[in-house]
């Protein structure tokens, strides 16, 4: 198993008359454990085009209902760039420029479905650009990966 | 205005060959410009205790003094991770609810959100187990 931990800090001194800190620093660990690492990561650079919502983790039987991490940041950095992040067809938010997020995902899939597409790809995590392209960053840090028999020619 | 970040590091010894560390420092603005986001619901608690789903945001309503729009949002499960087996959920839409990941105790997750009408955030905990959270928003 691999330790891997994730910490984040959110603090402003002028947002309220006193200044806020706050800090939190977590250890990712598989689902339905009390302390097995996560021993799996992909980690990506992409430009994303504009003009199309392109799936950027697809769900997967080796993946669902158990504890994943994604981390996205859009490493553009003109303020009017972003991208949207989206789960299924409910988008959850817009990353502009310099924006990152940390999210578990569970990839809540049907117990029943085909492999590589379980359920519709109603947990895949899509992106879409807008203004320009932008170009990401992200990781994926999971249980399983369905991996995809060779056909030789 | 005000300056506000967040900041991240994430990193690992050994879940590849060599050292593994990303971090990012993001300062918390309005949508499309440079200008800092003013509110807060500032940092609260709360205590769930039975299996039923809640609406953390209720986007686009006014439930408070100011409409919950676009903004970010962190959340922490503050339990310990006990068993390892239980969990609140995350999820998105509680008409109708499309879950995003699990924060087991421990846990913390932070988000962007755009909170038109119905991208609301829920809260589905795994058991009644007493679990507490705490959140901040920063919207604008």
């Amino acid at each position: 198993m691999a330790t891997t931990t994730a910490s984040i800090t959110l603090s402003s001194p002028d947002l309220l008359s006193q200044a806020i800190s706050l800090s939190s620093s977590m250890t990712l660990y598989k689902g339905d454990t009390t302390s097995t690492g996560l021993e799996q990561m992909n980690y990506h650079r992409a430009i994303i085009p504009i003009g199309t919502n392109f799936v950027l983790v697809s769900e997967s039987d080796a993946l669902k209902d158990n504890s994943n991490y994604i981390y996205i940041v859009n490493k553009n950095t003109d303020v009017t760039h972003y991208v949207t992040i989206s789960i299924g067809a409910e988008v959850i938010g817009s990353l502009y420029a310099g924006d990152f997020m940390f999210i578990p995902w569970s990839n809540d899939v049907s117990e029943t479905t085909a492999v590589d597409d379980p359920s519709g790809a109603d947990t895949d995590i899509a992106i879409q650009a807008f203004i320009a392209s932008n170009t990401i960053e992200y990781a994926l840090f999971h249980v399983g990966e369905t991996l995809l028999t060779h056909t030789a020619s | 205005m005000a300056t506000t970040t967040a900041a991240i590091t994430i990193a690992s010894s050994d879940i590849a060959d060599n050292n593994f560390s990303v971090s990012n420092t993001a300062t918390l603005t309005n949508a499309g410009n440079d200008t800092g986001m003013t509110k807060t619901t500032g940092l609260t608690r709360v205590t769930l205790a039975s299996t039923s789903p809640v609406i953390l945001i209720d986007a686009g309503a006014t439930t408070r003094l100011n409409t919950i729009t676009r903004g970010k949002i962190y959340i922490k499960n503050l339990n310990d991770r006990g068993d390892g087996t239980k969990f609140v959920t995350v999820e998105m839409d509680a008409a109708s609810p499309v879950e995003i990941g699990r924060l087991y105790g421990g846990d913390f997750c932070f988000f962007p959100f755009d909170g038109s009408s119905g991208n609301d955030i829920g809260l589905d905990p795994s058991d009644a187990t007493s679990t507490d959270l705490e959140y901040i928003i920063f919207y604008e």
